[in-house]
């Protein structure tokens, strides 16, 4: 739809006129994010520099009835920042201040454009650090983090971005400016903060995030394994658990990913090994000297080929380097690839991972696999070549009965991506239709005329397009009237 | 739709059968809350018939308190009616446990001690622990969003709870949340429920996370000679890289109530981790209290048997008050030196999260004017940097004197009224008990 020229008029005069990209070739760069099967360029993109900004466009979105749709890096893996009904994406990059570092108080303010590591850089000499730690850490911002409640490999033992987040400043849909908790925990009333976090920009569009801060650990160890079978590795990553082992990481290679860094980067990985397990401990270093040389036996237990733990800090970083560019790595093996997010509980990895293979073969795909075994949280890369006819059909195909298997085993669609426009449409897997209408609902508390990135998070009703409708309960008949 | 009493009745024992419903006057006045006596008192035995009372309820325009074990009515203010008291005490089994997996799935009126009971068997935890948790509901903490000292190192129920089922206003059965570790499919819905006093939803199933027990545990009390000192201890350990599982407050009236040996203020310290590492970890401890003027001690092995003492208020209030992690030195001197002032004599006793800047001052006896000008006095204190006081236990007379949750600013509680309005427009859950009158 083609915006009025009052519309952007006004949006240059609240962001000013280099905060407006409005030519095709400057929205073209925001037509998608890194699921680039979903496109849909933005009528407009506005870049405020400030929360008075921010309230700006949306009130000003609210007197149009444009769609509005937030984006950060745009490193999302979920197709939500991107703009399937056009309007108005209103990019936070150049909110990208620390506001304020309080270490008495282990917490940090920071505006939402914020590059994730860049907070943990401007602490860390002090000793501390932020805990969520996607694999996009250098590029993703801080509000993307927030909107898609993202997690990364450490989030088994530290949680994912939620229990990080003590207070927000959120410009809802409705054109509020609101302060959701804050430094101080434990507030009264509804967890509003707790619910706003993973939104996915459906409530409203943050304009500042407090965030705790964690001391850095006294010490820390990787220990890298190496398996024949990916059932004895995930026999292994129980065996740690089961010892009351809760590493700050626990991630696991198959075969085919091995390869795939080993060819590309050389991370050191084992190249006949079926799986590799990566396993990292942090915490008083009596703790994780007592700690590591327990998983590596358990590891030696389940038949692992071959233990080492990382010498130094270079090897270290080495052994994490390959998992951090695993992604990247596979274009070694396809052009392209289809990526899941999908969780297991834990103990059914190995009946997972069985089910992966199989499935790979019933539809002559090749799967990679690089995932946070310690959690279940399964990261399957469907590999394709969209230049060969009917290959990206197949894959779509596996991945949809990848899911369907996930859930059968009592799992969930996304662990730490979100759910986007690409999973709305999976998420009746695991909802029932009540649970659904809660959301909708829900939704509409902090977005009552729904122009905030709508078509996300939450699927459309197959028949009546809206809301979801549970039935209700049966009263017993005649008992009262 | 008005419904005569005596047909509500006899829909409600449909519902719940003659051992599921108790009208009699001795049930309805134990079952009381705030001296409003239910018509009803409904104890359903699966999830479907506490729906079904809920949608009888909500058709028939009643009001319905959900309870656990009953332990913490006393928490916010006096319901605008109650007609309808639903006892989820049956709803006690547990129902799926997976200790691979470090989940496990309840019903709402399971204990915390007799889930730790069962978890012992492979040496697992939920670390949830206010004072009095073993013989409360999970419900019950869940709704309260109760937290005791392990909170410095587990988080709290927000952090632990996975997946949640509910019954909506309207009676519907829903979920929200998942069953495994890690989710993030749709919006959190857990989150909403904690601590929501179930305003939204009566909780009927929690999946929570649990946590392996530590291989080895001990406790340090760190004395000091007035709060200040033990304030900068307290930052010298946050700013350091020992990892305590509790770093708990206590003044000198609450040290005394739970028999440990006496001084201005402590800090007790647990550590939980293999054994090599408890010992290094207790020698920095005791280093580090040196060099800020406290003086450290292994505390006895059953230090925290007794804390529950340290909480209480028999025939007085229990505030539960929240504050910067930098400011609870500050916090504890200022609750003593009001109740010094206002209520001399009744030795306030104050513990509290340290490491989390939460604080319960416990004021036995104290009368419920004097109360409420010291809940008044303390809010002033933290509420500039975003601080509360809550009145987690005391007289009706108290929670008619000041609001039990203190104000809330304007954005927020428009907000929760919204999310109120939506979810229970009729107001059959917990009507008027929770913050704003919700």
């Amino acid at each position: 739809m083609a915006l009025s020229s009052s519309v952007l008029a006004t949006l240059a005069e609240i962001v000013g006129p280099d905060g407006v990209v409005s030519s095709p070739e400057g929205r073209l760069v925001y037509e998608c994010d890194m699921h680039t099967f979903y496109k849909g360029a933005p009528d407009v993109v506005a870049l405020p520099r400030s929360a008075a900004e921010v309230e700006a466009i949306v009130r000003l979105c609210r007197r149009a009835r444009l769609p509005i749709v937030p984006r950060g890096s745009g490193t999302g893996l979920i197709g939500g920042a991107m703009a399937p009904s056009g309007g108005v994406m209103v990019g936070m990059n150049r909110m990208d201040r620390i506001l304020e570092v309080d270490l008495p108080n282990r917490c940090a303010t920071v505006e939402p454009g914020l590059i994730n590591l860049w907070l943990t850089r401007a602490v860390q000499d002090r000793g501390y650090f932020f805990a969520p730690d996607p694999s996009s850490q250098m590029v993703s911002s801080i509000g993307g983090n927030v909107s898609t409640n993202a997690g990364g490999p450490h989030c088994l033992k530290y949680g994912i971005t939620v229990n990080h987040v003590l207070g927000l400043e959120v410009v809802t849909g409705a054109g509020d400016r609101v302060q959701l908790g804050g430094r101080v925990v434990d507030r009264p009333g509804y967890d509003l903060t707790g619910i706003a976090v993973g939104a996915e920009g459906t409530f409203g569009l943050v304009t500042a995030i407090t965030v705790r801060l964690l001391h850095a650990a006294e010490a820390v160890k990787t220990v890298l394994a190496s398996f024949s079978s990916i059932e004895h590795a995930s026999e292994a990553v129980s065996g740690i658990i089961a010892a009351g082992i809760i590493p700050a990481a626990l991630e696991m290679l198959d075969a085919l990913m091995i390869r795939a860094i080993e060819e590309g980067i050389g991370a050191g990985y084992p190249k006949g090994a079926a799986a590799v397990l990566l396993i990292e401990l942090d915490g008083p270093a009596a703790e994780v000297e007592a700690q590591a040389e327990r998983a590596a036996a358990i590891c030696r237990e389940r038949g692992a080929l071959d233990v080492r733990v990382a010498r130094d800090d270079a090897e270290r970083a080495l052994l994490w380097k390959g998992r951090k560019e695993a992604a990247g790595a596979v274009g070694r093996l396809a052009p392209t690839y289809l990526l899941q997010d999908a969780v297991v509980p834990r103990s059914k990895l190995p009946a997972i991972m069985r089910e992966v293979l199989a499935i790979g073969e019933r539809h002559g795909v090749q799967i990679a696999n690089v995932f946070h075994a310690g959690d279940g949280n399964l990261h399957p890369l469907i590999l394709y070549d969209d230049r060969r006819p009917g290959e990206l059909e197949r894959a779509k195909a596996a991945n949809e009965e990848l899911l369907h298997a996930c859930i059968a085993m009592g799992g969930t669609v996304t662990g730490e991506h979100g759910v986007g426009l690409d999973k709305a449409k999976n998420l009746p897997l695991q909802y029932a239709d009540a649970d659904l209408n809660f959301m909708y609902r829900l939704r509409g508390v902090f977005d009552p005329d729904r122009l905030m990135n709508p078509g996300k998070l939450l699927p459309a009703h197959p028949a009546c397009g809206e809301g979801f409708r549970p039935a209700r309960p049966r009263l017993p008949a005649g008992a009262w009237i | 739709m008005a419904v005569a009493g005596r047909s509500v009745g006899g829909a409600l024992a449909a519902i719940l059968g003659r051992e599921g419903l108790r009208e009699d006057d001795a049930a309805r006045a134990a079952a009381a809350v705030d001296g409003v006596v239910p018509r009803w008192v409904a104890r359903p035995a699966t999830l479907e018939q506490a729906s079904g009372v809920v949608a009888l309820a909500h058709d028939a325009g009643l009001g319905v308190v959900p309870r656990g074990s009953g332990s913490a009515l006393e928490l916010g203010r006096p319901p605008a009616r109650a007609d309808v008291v639903l006892d989820l005490g049956g709803l006690d089994q547990v129902l799926e446990w997976s200790p691979d997996d470090l989940t496990v799935s309840v019903q709402a009126g399971v204990t915390a001690g007799a889930l730790a009971a069962r978890l012992a068997a492979h040496r697992q935890l939920l670390p949830v622990d206010p004072p009095g948790a073993a013989t409360r509901t999970l419900g019950g903490l869940a709704a309260t969003a109760a937290s005791g000292p392990l909170r410095a190192r587990y988080g709290t129920l927000r952090d632990l709870l996975l997946g949640v089922r509910f019954v909506q206003a309207d009676g519907v059965i829903t979920w929200g949340g998942s069953k495994v570790v890690k989710s993030v499919s749709g919006y959190d819905v857990p989150k909403l429920m904690v601590g929501a006093l179930g305003t939204l939803g009566v909780l009927g199933e929690l999946t929570l996370r649990l946590h392996p027990m530590p291989e080895s545990e001990r406790t340090w009390l760190v004395r000091a000679h007035d709060a200040a000192a033990a304030q900068a201890f307290v930052d010298g350990l946050l700013d350091s890289a020992i990892q305590p599982s509790r770093v708990e407050l206590l003044n000198a009236a609450a040290l005394e109530a739970c028999a440990l040996p006496g001084g201005a203020v402590a800090v007790a310290v647990s550590i939980g981790t293999v054994a090599a590492a408890v010992q290094a970890q207790g020698e920095a401890l005791v280093a580090l209290a040196r060099r800020t003027a406290a003086e450290a001690a292994a505390a006895p092995p059953d230090v925290w048997a007794g804390y529950a003492r340290a909480c209480a208020a028999p025939g007085g209030a229990l505030l539960r008050v929240a504050t910067l992690v930098s400011e609870v030195g500050a916090a504890l001197r200022a609750a003593e030196a009001a109740a010094a002032d206002l209520a001399p004599g009744i030795g306030a006793r104050v513990t509290g999260c340290a490491a989390v800047g939460t604080l319960r001052v416990a004021l036995p006896g104290i009368a419920p004017g004097a109360a409420a000008t010291l809940v008044e006095r303390l809010r002033g204190l933290v509420a500039p940097a975003g601080g509360s006081v809550v009145v987690e236990a005391g007289p009706r007379a108290l929670r008619e004197a000041v609001d039990p949750w203190g104000p809330v600013p304007p954005g927020p509680l428009a907000l929760m009224q919204a999310l109120k309005d939506t979810f229970d427009p009729a107001r059959v859950l917990n009507p008027g008990r929770f913050v704003g009158g919700l």
